[in-house]
C-alpha cells in the first residue's frame, strides 16, 4: 500500500516535472504559444495589485513630503532663477525650431515618430526577484499594444514590451540583463550596442559594447536608438555616456550609459502604438 | 480539507501581491526579500514535502505570471524547493526558531544560485563571487529575518488548520 502511494507519488513528480519542461520549451519560443496561461493568472492579478502599488506609492509620497518640506524653500529660489535662464533660452530655441521645420519640410524628412501612437501606463507591479528587471503596466492588448511595442517616458528609452495580457503587460527595461539594443552615438553615428549588465542595473546604468577603436568617446556624449531591427522607432533618446572603461588589452573598451529615464523613480510610462499593425511583428532581432 | 485550500490561495494571493508591489519599498543594499521562498521553506517544514512542493509550484507559477520571462521556470524551481527541504527535514525538531532561520538561510542561498547559474549559462560570464556577495548573501540574511515573522504567522495558521482537521474528523 505503502510502496504503491510512494510509486504514484514519484510518478505525478515526474509527469508534473515533464509537462513544466514541455510548457517552458513552447514558451521560450518566438511565437510564445503558452502566453495564454500566464495571461489567465494575470486577469485577475493585475486589479489587485495597481491597488496594492496605489497604497504603496501614496504612503511613501507621505513620508518624501515631510522630509523634503525644509529644502523646499530653497529649492523654489533656485527654480526662479532657472526659469529666467531657461526662458532665456526657450526663445533663441524658439527660433532653431522655426528653422527646423522649414529645413525639414525642404528635405521632405519623415518623422518616424508619426507612425507611432502613444498610451499613458502605470506600473502597478515590480520584479519580484532581485536578479531581472521586468515590470507590469496596468495597459494591455485591448488597448492596442502588442508584444515588442517600444516603451517611453517624456526623458528616455525605457525598454519594450515582451507580454502583453488583456488588461495589464510585462516590460523588458534596457537595464535588464537580457535586453540589447542596437544605438548609434549622436554627434559621429557610430552604431554601438546597449545591454543591460548585473552589477549595474542596481545603480539604474547599463553598458554600450562593440565602439569602435577610432571613435574618440568623451564622457556626456548621447546615444539613441537606431530604427534597426524594427522594434525602437529611429532617434529615441537612451542616455548619456558616463564612463569609459578600458578592459585589458588596448583595443577593447566599454562604456557606462546612464540612462535618461530615471529607473529608480519610474511610475508612469507610455507605450508606442503602433498605427500600423505589421510594424510591431516585425524582426525580432534586437531583444533575444 | 476545504478550509485548508481557502487559507492557503488566501496566502499565497497576498504574498504574491506584496512581494511584487510594496516590497519594493524596503529595499536593502538594492535587494529585497524573496518571501516567496521564505513560505515555501516554511510551509515544507511545517506541512512535509507534499504539501511544500505544491504551494512552492503555485508560488513560482504565480512569480512566472507576474514577472517572469520563461512560464514555468519558477514553478519548477518552487516545487524542487518544497520537495527538497519537507523531505531532508523529517526528522529534525521543526517548531525550533534555529532550526528554521537556518533552513532558510541555506535554502536561500542554494536556491539563488540556482537561478542565477541557470539563468546566466547561456551568457558564458557567470561572476560567481560577485553573484553571491553582492546579491544571493545579502538577500538571504534578509530572508531569514523575514522568515522570524512568517514562521510566526504560519505556526499560527498550521494550529488553525490542524484544529479544523480534528474537528472535521470527529464528525
Amino acid at each position: 500500500m505503502l510502496l504503491r502511494l510512494l510509486k504514484n507519488k514519484v510518478l505525478i513528480l515526474i509527469a508534473v516535472t515533464l509537462s513544466i519542461f514541455i510548457v517552458m520549451g513552447l514558451s521560450a519560443g518566438e511565437s510564445r504559444k503558452t502566453a495564454y496561461i500566464g495571461n489567465a493568472l494575470n486577469v485577475p492579478l493585475s486589479p489587485l495589485q495597481s491597488f496594492f502599488s496605489f497604497i504603496g506609492d501614496n504612503i511613501e509620497g507621505t513620508f518624501i513630503f515631510f522630509r523634503d518640506m525644509k529644502s523646499m524653500e530653497e529649492e523654489n529660489k533656485e527654480l526662479k532663477a532657472e526659469i529666467d535662464r531657461l526662458e532665456n533660452e526657450n526663445r533663441s530655441l524658439l527660433r532653431y525650431r522655426e528653422e527646423n521645420k522649414s529645413l525639414r519640410e525642404a528635405l521632405d524628412l519623415k518623422n518616424q515618430f508619426n507612425d507611432y501612437k502613444s498610451i499613458g501606463g502605470n506600473i502597478i507591479a515590480k520584479d519580484a526577484g532581485n536578479w531581472f528587471n521586468v515590470f507590469t503596466i496596468d495597459r494591455g492588448s485591448n488597448e492596442g499594444i502588442t508584444e515588442n511595442s517600444p516603451v517611453i517616458t517624456s526623458k528616455g528609452l525605457i525598454g519594450s514590451v515582451i507580454e502583453a495580457a488583456p488588461f495589464s503587460s510585462k516590460v523588458l527595461s534596457i537595464i535588464d540583463v537580457d535586453s540589447t539594443v542596437s544605438a548609434v552615438i549622436s554627434k559621429s553615428t557610430d552604431i554601438v550596442k546597449v545591454r543591460g549588465d548585473l552589477k549595474l542595473k542596481d545603480q539604474g546604468l547599463c553598458r554600450m559594447d562593440y565602439i569602435p577603436a577610432e571613435l574618440e568617446l568623451e564622457i556626456g556624449d548621447t546615444v539613441e536608438t537606431t530604427g534597426l531591427g524594427g522594434i525602437f522607432p529611429r532617434g529615441i533618446l537612451i542616455g548619456t555616456v558616463k564612463e569609459i572603461r578600458q578592459e585589458a588589452n588596448e583595443l577593447d573598451r566599454y562604456a557606462v550609459i546612464e540612462p535618461a529615464a530615471d529607473f529608480k523613480r519610474l511610475q508612469e510610462v507610455f507605450v508606442l502604438k503602433s498605427k500600423y499593425n505589421n510594424a510591431g511583428k516585425a524582426s525580432n532581432g534586437e531583444i533575444k | 480539507m476545504r478550509v485548508t485550500v481557502l487559507i492557503y490561495s488566501a496566502c499565497i494571493t497576498l504574498l504574491i501581491l506584496i512581494q511584487s508591489t510594496v516590497l519594493d519599498y524596503i529595499k536593502v543594499f538594492n535587494v529585497k526579500p524573496n518571501l516567496l521562498i521564505v513560505a515555501v521553506i516554511t510551509v515544507a517544514l511545517l506541512r512535509g514535502n507534499v504539501e511544500g512542493a505544491v504551494v512552492g509550484f503555485v508560488l513560482g507559477l504565480l512569480q512566472d505570471a507576474s514577472s517572469g520571462k520563461i512560464l514555468g521556470f519558477y514553478s519548477l524551481l518552487g516545487m524542487y524547493l518544497g520537495l527538497i527541504v519537507g523531505s531532508v527535514n523529517k526528522r529534525l525538531y521543526r517548531e525550533n526558531f534555529f532550526v528554521m532561520i537556518f533552513f532558510t538561510f541555506i535554502s536561500s542561498i542554494l536556491y539563488e544560485e540556482t537561478v542565477y547559474i541557470l539563468l546566466t549559462i547561456s551568457k558564458g560570464n557567470i561572476d560567481f563571487v560577485y553573484s553571491l556577495k553582492n546579491i544571493v548573501f545579502p538577500e538571504a540574511v534578509y530572508n531569514s529575518v523575514a522568515s522570524i515573522l512568517i514562521y510566526i504567522i504560519v505556526i499560527k495558521i498550521n494550529k488553525k488548520i490542524e484544529g479544523a482537521a480534528k474537528s472535521s474528523r470527529k464528525y
